[in-house]
């Protein structure tokens, strides 16, 4: 969410990846073999031990890394202008100026409406009196006791607002996520299986046009010809206004009825990525010489690719698997925005727009954690599913 | 003459081989080069004027008053108006109006009707208007070629960085490598948009303020790449063998690790100029990007994401970039491909 304008196309910054490197050769790996010739550990306990410690390490590496980020953000708020206090200033300015009717130039609109004291009991209000390391210290220590603070538009506690959010990002995610490994890997097998055939190309073009229009323009578009012109689906919301007076069955069929369009948005984008990795992967591995020695010695082409080729292949999709926590949690604002769906995006875009630092400092520690935790995860599987793969 | 080694020829052969990729280039290339010129077909001044025996072409330069047409005001000529004059008159004058007679700020409003008006042959809006009367075929061209320009520009200053500092820290390595890993972990998780609302909240962002803006969260892309690559190339033995011949750091990072690493920046390229469009329509979409009245995507989107009834502005602006963006992609795919062929076995 907070990047959501893949800048870089399909370059996708993948930070930490680049610690964990795969071994061209898995014969050629000198630190283990010497380890092993020392005597004392099986190839198995001295790979656990040192996967061990990096993980420790990667997890360490959480702190510095969070402190950083929240540091960077909480100075930037500090610095800008557009804040609580500013805004309430030009709140109270405004009914100053109601107050003297519309003459020109009233001088209450140069002066400062609002006295010393006020701006005072303001400033330490918002916390806005202490330099700025030091409020963000006191920030700090509040976040590590699980308080977010209190959002300063809507004065409620931030961790209730993103609380209330979670289970609608939930939804989406999950869903998405199954309907994305659930297409594209048994699609991926069957577009390597049949390479270059007619059904491959027609549906690498449809893929490909998916994959090239980011989903949000889609959603604009299914809603234009869909919801407004055919009038076929609904124009946005999660559920219909009467939805508390209906049966649980007509609960799920207008949850469901509302749930298409941004769904389809969500999900098109992914396919394409998933899919050619899956392909590819498999076409790969097909190649590979262990397959033509299953084939040479008898086996037929679908038990090479299901029992030998597939297992292989599946790597691929581990690496990105980690990443799934954070993406359950975040959703594109852009498509909640579209579809009128109260989702954290949508939150965390309306904090920023709206200036509620406490909210966006809130989401900002979520996203982070969430982030971090997911690039050593995306590890973690790739190393559990992989023993070729050594830890520097 | 640019000298090219037989192997950039051979991948150069081969990608023209692939035809969707090789078309789409063609493609592309034609839409950039036409929307150079796209003051020539979409325009309110006319192309040819020809009046008492004397031609004018008023698509460049300074603006020709109604006067040097015999009209009676002193402000710019009103071409298409002029048209129909000159026909009433039926004097041997004539005027040469481009394919798209409107310039993409006009509002073309009418007595007694509100715009959007839907799209017609007969006022010449193959497109029809947006929700203030002006032309959406002509804003979507002057908006493909301000996004087109964006992207290439943001993509240069992009790789420039990227590979510059990707190199530094695969080569050098070490805590350079560490530090720098640790600032980019950090600075992806600031929220771009966030860095872009306040700061565009402070000054009205101009094309090249908005391009270094959104560089400045754009090159850790290639930064990690390049970094890798590096990597990968310091450990082969040509290296060495450069080392070992006395080559000095920046030889060897100028002469042979990047020129190997080309093929990778190349193949990155046009999936970076897509994500740089759909980056700027985005912000557009949003209204953090370009201010207002600049021709753009993204404001023709949201236009269209208001105005539901008027489904023309959505499809026209939706047909525009799938064609774009798909044409870009198939260009990147064959150019993939071209450079590293995947050649596979295949069981019968």
């Amino acid at each position: 969410m907070w990047a959501p304008v893949s800048v870089s196309g399909s370059l996708k910054t993948k930070t930490g990846w680049g610690m964990l490197q795969f071994r061209a050769d898995p014969g050629t790996g000198t630190g283990l073999v010497s380890g092993i010739a020392a005597g004392t550990m099986t190839e198995t306990q001295l790979r656990g031990t040192i996967m061990t410690a990096y993980f420790i390490r990667r997890l360490l590496l959480i702190v510095p890394t969070f402190i950083g980020i929240t540091i960077l953000v909480f100075v930037i708020t500090r610095f800008v202008p557009g804040g609580p206090i500013e805004r309430i200033i030009a709140q109270a300015r405004q009914m100053q100026m109601a107050g003297y009717g519309s003459g020109p130039a009233a001088p209450g609109s140069q002066t400062q409406p609002l006295s010393d004291e006020q701006l005072r009991t303001l400033k330490e209000y918002y916390g806005f009196d202490k330099p700025v390391l030091a409020s963000y210290f006191s920030w700090l220590y509040k976040v590590l006791q699980g308080d977010l603070g209190v959002s300063t538009r809507y004065y409620d506690p931030v961790w209730d607002m993103i609380k209330e959010r979670i289970p609608i990002s939930l939804y989406f995610g999950i869903l998405s996520l199954v309907i994305v490994y659930g297409v594209c890997i048994p699609l991926g097998i069957a577009k390597a299986v049949r390479h270059k055939s007619g059904f491959d190309n027609v549906s690498s073009a449809l893929i490909f046009i998916g994959y090239a229009v980011p989903g949000w323009v889609v959603g604009v578009f299914l809603l234009v010809l869909l919801a407004s012109h055919w009038e076929i689906f609904p124009l946005g919301g999660l559920v219909s206004e009467q939805f508390e007076d209906f049966s649980l069955w007509q609960k799920i069929a207008d949850l469901a009825w509302h749930t298409v369009l941004p769904l389809t948005s969500y999900v098109l984008g992914s396919f394409a990525v998933m899919t050619f990795l899956m392909k590819n992967t498999l076409m790969d591995n097909l190649a590979a010489d262990y397959v033509r020695t299953a084939m040479a010695k008898g086996l037929s082409f679908r038990a090479a690719v299901f029992r030998h080729a597939l297992r292989n292949s599946l790597i691929p999709m581990a690496t990105s698997f980690g990443n799934n926590i954070s993406v359950i949690l975040s959703g594109s604002f852009l498509i909640e925005k579209v579809f009128n769906i109260d989702g954290m995006g949508l939150l965390g875009y309306e904090s920023v727009v709206e200036r509620d630092y406490p909210v966006v400092m809130g989401i900002l520690v979520i996203s982070a954690l969430l982030f971090m935790i997911g690039n050593i995860l995306s590890d973690l599987c790739v190393a559990l599913v992989d023993p070729r793969v050594k830890f520097e | 003459m640019l000298r090219l080694n037989p192997l950039t020829l051979k991948k150069i052969r081969r990608f023209r081989s692939i035809r969707r990729g090789y078309y789409s280039l063609i493609v592309l290339v034609v839409m950039i080069v036409l929307s150079l010129g796209a003051e020539l077909l979409v325009n309110k001044r006319a192309l040819v004027v020809c009046y008492k025996d004397r031609l004018y072409f008023p698509t460049y330069g300074d603006m020709i008053p109604g006067r040097t047409f015999g009209l009676d005001y002193d402000y710019e000529t009103d071409y298409r108006q002029l048209k129909k004059i000159f026909a009433r008159r039926n004097e041997g004058n004539w005027v040469l109006m481009p394919p798209i007679p409107y310039d993409p700020y006009e509002n073309d409003l009418r007595k007694d009707d509100f715009p959007p008006f839907a799209p017609s042959l007969a006022s010449r809006h193959f497109l029809g208007t947006d929700a203030v009367g002006r032309d959406i075929a002509a804003r979507l061209i002057y908006g493909f070629r301000i996004a087109i320009f964006f992207s290439l520009g943001l993509l240069v200053i992009n790789y420039l960085i990227g590979v510059a500092v990707g190199c530094a820290m695969g080569y050098w390595a070490g805590a350079f490598d560490l530090v720098f890993q640790r600032l980019i972990e950090i600075w992806s998780n600031v929220p771009f948009l966030y860095v872009i609302i306040i700061i565009s909240s402070i000054v009205v962002p101009t094309f090249w303020i908005l391009i270094l803006i959104m560089a400045l969260f754009g090159w850790m892309g290639m930064t990690w790449t390049m970094r890798t690559m590096t990597y990968k190339e310091k450990a082969r033995d040509y290296v060495l063998a450069a080392k070992a011949l006395g080559a000095g750091d920046l030889r060897i990072i100028f002469r042979h690790v990047i020129p190997n690493t080309v093929a990778v920046i190349v193949t990155f390229a046009p999936f970076s100029i897509s994500g740089g469009i759909v980056a700027l329509t985005s912000l557009d979409y949003l209204g953090f990007g370009l201010p207002p009245p600049t021709p753009s995507w993204g404001e023709l989107l949201q236009q269209g994401w208001a105005n539901l009834d008027a489904w023309w502005i959505s499809a026209s602006v939706v047909g525009a970039m799938t064609v774009t963006l798909l044409t870009v992609t198939f260009i990147g795919e064959a150019i993939r491909e071209a450079f590293d062929p995947r050649m596979h076995t295949i069981y019968e």
